[in-house]
């Protein structure tokens, strides 16, 4: 036949070889979800065809995990405390390689300040520098446009 | 397009003393920069503007940011829907 379970020279020691610890409760008459056992298409003339068959078909379902049906994995305990120690210890490993974004701050100011708070006043001319230089910004942003090249919509030659 | 822009801030830096130049817009977001000011310090350059603003009654009042230090001054100032900032040092 051309199913790809088909394995009639296996023996019953095979069988049991295979056979899951926990068993599915009645893998034929309960199949996994969506799956629906055509059994029909199947000659019934021949009753020893129709019990492998049958073999072969619970065999199948025994081989299926269903994904659905099966309960969420339970984690013991210490397992899961090893997992939190090894991420955390993982993490602090990095967070040690990655560049320190505070370091990212403006230039650095100053470490005596004293010395700044003595200092004289920021020059008015530094201030109405940076008044033009703002203005002028702005004045230069506002020319931003859209350079349109070519159409954005572009009509097919229908003839 | 923004080579107006981008020419302005090159001549921008051609000033004696400027270090650094950096425009942003209100979000944060980086225009344009030379310099010793690059692109993250936008969003600090936009807030501390837009928190300096704050402090004033008038909402017209556009006031002028100064980070003093020994070696130079960072100023930041708001025009409209821009900051820029301009990175100094003392001369």
């Amino acid at each position: 036949m051309g199913c790809c379970y088909s394995s009639e020279n296996e023996t019953q020691e095979q069988r049991n070889e295979r056979k899951p610890l926990i068993p599915h409760p009645d893998p034929v008459s309960k199949p996994p979800n969506g799956t629906d056992w055509i059994t029909t298409s199947v000659p019934s003339a021949k009753t020893d065809e129709q019990a492998l068959l049958t073999s072969i078909l619970t065999k199948t379902a025994q081989n299926i995990i269903d994904v659905s049906a099966a309960d969420s994995v339970m984690m013991e305990q210490h397992e899961y405390m090893d997992k939190a120690r090894q991420y955390s210890t993982k993490l602090a490993v990095l967070s040690n390689s990655l560049p320190q974004r505070k370091a990212l701050a403006l230039p650095s100011l100053t470490s005596q300040p004293h010395q700044v708070l003595a200092s004289d006043l920021v020059p008015y001319s530094d201030v109405q520098q940076i008044s033009k230089i703002a203005a002028y910004a702005y004045s230069a942003i506002s020319q931003i446009k859209v350079d349109a090249k070519e159409e954005l919509v572009v009509q097919f030659a229908i003839p | 397009m923004e080579s107006t822009l981008e020419q302005h801030l090159d001549d921008t830096m051609k000033n004696p003393a400027v270090v650094g130049v950096l425009c942003t817009d209100q979000q944060g977001h980086n225009l344009g920069c030379r310099g010793s000011l690059s692109d993250e310090h936008g969003g600090v350059v936009s807030v501390l503007a837009k928190q300096a603003a704050a402090l004033s009654k008038d909402p017209t009042d556009s006031p002028t940011v100064c980070l003093e230090s020994e070696s130079g001054n960072i100023l930041v100032r708001s025009h409209g829907t821009i900051t820029v900032a301009v990175h100094k040092i003392a001369s």
